[in-house]
């Protein structure tokens, strides 16, 4: 792992990011991950024994216990993909090439409150709108397009519930 | 996205009322000494888990879910009735703002 996620940590800058000054994979010690390490290697282990026990059971004669024989190694596998996609992920966003997640869901989650479309825009841009229109005319063409974008979402809502 | 909502909500659905036939008439007709409902119906419960695995896996990814949210709702299937108030959850929390997400003109503006 290379040290050039320091910069990045620093300017992405949610709270928890800036706290933990160093590598992009220091996030890899913190304590909640170190608790999800655990969880997954205490669960990988855990499918591998099961999987074990089945294929036991299955050649005393139980001939149920053969489809669990190759579940229990399946979802294990699984495990382990889930986990490399998720590690992987996590540095793709901590480097900055991927948008945070909880800070798109965070923004979607304001939306249906309703016209909240300004906030969409990165702050550069609203302080250039805003200071570009002393007159009232383009806060007036905004507000109609902060109504237009609070009707399409209200609409997706509702195709959302059905 | 609204096909990967659809097949997890399908796999939701079915995966929930197998686990639910598994442990509320099959274990109880096991315990009675009539094993062959619990073994029939628990191997396609293994079989249908797998599918929800994959289908709620993916629509996690599609959702950007973070660690602890994917988790619950991976292991939803294997806990009765779980996957029904997951999915309402889920539904809620994350697939309705996404779709709502998606549907706005607005991101082309900010970029």
């Amino acid at each position: 792992m290379d040290n050039t996620g320091h910069g990045d940590a620093a300017v992405t800058g949610t709270p928890a990011q800036a706290q933990a000054p160093g590598p992009v994979w220091r996030f890899l010690v913190q304590p909640r991950w170190l608790g999800w390490h655990v969880f997954m290697v205490v669960s990988f282990w855990g499918m591998l024994w099961m999987g074990d026990w089945q294929f036991h059971r299955a050649l005393t004669g139980n001939a149920l216990s053969w489809a669990y024989t190759f579940e229990w190694p399946l979802f294990a596998g699984f495990a382990v993909v889930f986990w490399a996609k998720t590690i992987r992920d996590e540095f793709r966003i901590r480097r900055g090439q991927m948008p945070d997640p909880r800070a798109v869901a965070a923004e979607a989650a304001l939306l249906p409150a309703g016209v909240t479309g300004t906030l969409q825009v990165p702050a550069g841009q609203v302080s250039a709108v805003q200071s570009g229109s002393p007159d009232g005319d383009e806060d007036e063409e905004l507000s109609a397009y902060n109504a237009y974008l609070a009707r399409l979402n209200a609409d997706a809502q509702d195709h959302g519930r059905r | 996205m609204e096909a990967a909502v659809l097949r997890y909500r399908v796999m939701a659905y079915v995966t929930g009322v197998v686990l639910m036939v598994l442990c509320f008439v099959g274990i109880p007709l096991q315990v009675a000494g009539h094993p062959a409902v619990a073994n029939d119906v628990g191997v396609v419960h293994g079989i249908l888990y797998i599918i929800y695995l994959v289908f709620a896996w993916l629509l996690a990814r599609r959702l950007k879910l973070a660690v602890r949210p994917t988790v619950i709702m991976l292991l939803a299937g294997t806990v009765p009735i779980m996957t029904f108030i997951v999915e309402r959850w889920v539904s809620r929390r994350f697939i309705s703002p996404a779709l709502a997400g998606e549907a706005r003109p607005a991101a082309p503006v900010g970029r």
